[in-house]
């Protein structure tokens, strides 16, 4: 699955800053599942084909309807050139057809939240 | 090219839409056409859109003479020439009373000032959606010399006793700006016996003009300093700006689109009525808050609006959330969020925001239905989800 482009963007009441992506494929349930090895997912299922929200804290957070090719992602905006990256990497590792190897993404997560947390909260 | 998918439109306390046939035209013509501006020969063929807009606004609001309607970019550009315009020249000191309801366009401007020492400002606490006039009265002080207010809530759709508070501020000699950019359109406005010194509107909301087009009315022109000067294309051999209205606080070419749109969307309020647009809304709004109290989990924050605005938030699920679902899975368009009134929601929800639909006069009665539906569906499976965690 791949970003194809960001429709629109702005500026969140938290400080956030939100941008809207068109996906080359609609996300799944399947998609949420997969995110959830590197954060928190909640789910409504049973509205439409089911509303996902996962979060990955100090990062962001992405809100989507299954079967729909637009979601919502919220960057923390202070770290947001930290996580950028590693949000696009999570969409192009994920397979619909087959399963996806998330070893390498847990290593690359590792890397970036130590980055983050040290723009944040300082070194250890 | 393809058509859009249907909406539902419901963020009309933001900006309203559809706006009347009557506006696109007028819009679209004075782009079409040459415009008629002081100081021009455009012919015959031009418009006066200017003039069109004072009489068209001064007439819907009862803002006698028409001279002193003054058209500016919108509210927020209107509160700051009156803020500043009022305090210059002040010195420092000057006690300054806002409420908990107001848009950040009433609290940043007076909070930079409080931040620079000019003032000392008081934020008085909203108790049921209104600020309570014996409040105000025991809040002025010798060094009172001015009250900025909203007239509408815009998260709470509440209207302030404007009249009384008029009178105490006016007894104890209190400047008193009202923000009107929710209730001009939305509720009757006779400007001949509000006693308020100036009142703020905007264009784009109840008025169903376009963006960029708002002003104010000013009582006595000589109560606010011009803190704007440059060309009126009159007076021009004097380099000071004219002390005449509304040439003292218009500078520069005016926004003739958007004045064409403005005198258009009053001039159509006016041939439905006020009075036609507050009874179809407040039937809406009472239906909506009605159908909305069936669902599990529904608070609403103000459950007798006077205008149509509702706002409120579902047990379980952050408003931004709500917001979301409405637009993706129901083609329906709310806010979400603080709605740049930051201090109320503390009052009401926390602080964490809320989910606000807002209706307008095009909005129907089927539209209504489903986004009750909507967001009672919503509701009912946050709340089984809640309830299976």
């Amino acid at each position: 699955m791949r970003i194809l482009r960001s429709v629109r963007h702005k500026s969140c009441a938290d400080g956030s800053l939100m941008k809207e992506f068109l996906l080359s494929a609609p996300v799944t349930e399947g998609f949420f599942s997969y995110l959830e090895n590197f954060g928190e997912v909640e789910a409504l299922p049973n509205l439409g084909e089911g509303f996902y929200k996962f979060d990955k804290p100090d990062c962001f957070s992405i809100r989507g309807l299954a079967g729909d090719t637009t979601v919502e992602v919220r960057f923390r905006r202070e770290v947001m050139h930290l996580t950028v990256d590693f949000l696009y990497l999570l969409f192009t590792s994920y397979r619909e057809d087959g399963p996806v190897d998330v070893a390498p993404l847990k290593q690359r997560e590792q890397a970036v939240s130590k980055r983050v947390k040290e723009h944040l909260y300082g070194p250890d | 090219m393809t058509e859009p998918p249907p909406i539902i439109y419901l963020n009309n306390a933001a900006t309203t839409w559809p706006k009347p046939r009557e506006v696109l035209e007028a819009v679209s013509q004075s782009l079409a056409r040459p415009v008629f501006g002081s100081g021009r020969t455009t012919g015959s063929q031009g418009e006066d859109y200017v003039t069109l807009a004072r009489e068209a606004v001064s007439s819907l609001l009862a803002a006698e003479p028409p001279e002193h309607v003054v058209f500016t970019m919108n509210a927020t550009d209107s509160l700051n020439i009156l803020i500043q315009g009022f305090l210059a020249g002040k010195g420092s000191g000057s006690h300054v009373l806002a409420t908990e309801l107001e848009h950040n366009s009433v609290l940043r401007p007076l909070a930079e000032l409080e931040r620079q020492q000019r003032i000392r400002l008081t934020v008085l606490p909203v108790d049921n959606g209104s600020v309570n006039p014996d409040l105000v009265e025991s809040a002025i002080t010798p060094d009172t010399r001015l009250m900025v207010t909203t007239h509408g809530s815009n998260v709470l759709g509440s209207l302030q006793d404007i009249y009384r508070i008029g009178e105490i501020l006016h007894d104890h000699g209190v400047y008193f700006i009202v923000d009107g950019a929710q209730t001009a359109g939305h509720t009757p406005i006779d400007l001949k016996t509000l006693p308020v010194d100036a009142y703020v509107f905007t264009g784009h909301k109840g008025l169903f003009g376009i963006a960029g087009s708002g002003g104010f009315y000013l009582r006595d022109p000589d109560s606010i300093a011009p803190v704007r000067y440059g060309g009126t294309g009159t007076d021009s051999f004097s380099l000071y700006q004219p002390r005449e209205m509304p040439e003292r606080f218009e500078a520069g070419t005016q926004n003739y689109p958007g004045l064409a749109g403005l005198a258009a969307g009053a001039n159509y309020v006016a041939s439905v009525g006020v009075k036609a647009i507050a009874e179809k809304a407040e039937r809406q709004t009472a239906f909506l808050i009605h159908e909305l109290n069936k669902g599990p989990g529904i608070e609403i924050h103000n459950d007798s609006p006077e205008l149509p605005i509702i706002s409120f938030n579902i047990r379980g699920l952050d408003n931004d959330d709500v917001g979301f679902i409405l637009a993706r899975a129901y083609g329906i368009v709310a806010r979400t969020g603080l709605h740049c009134a930051p201090l109320v929601h503390r009052a009401v929800d926390g602080g964490s925001g809320s989910v606000r639909l807002s209706l307008s006069w095009f909005t129907t009665d089927e539209e209504c239905r489903i986004a009750a539906e909507a967001v009672r569906e919503i509701a009912e499976n946050a709340d089984s989800s809640l309830g299976a965690a």
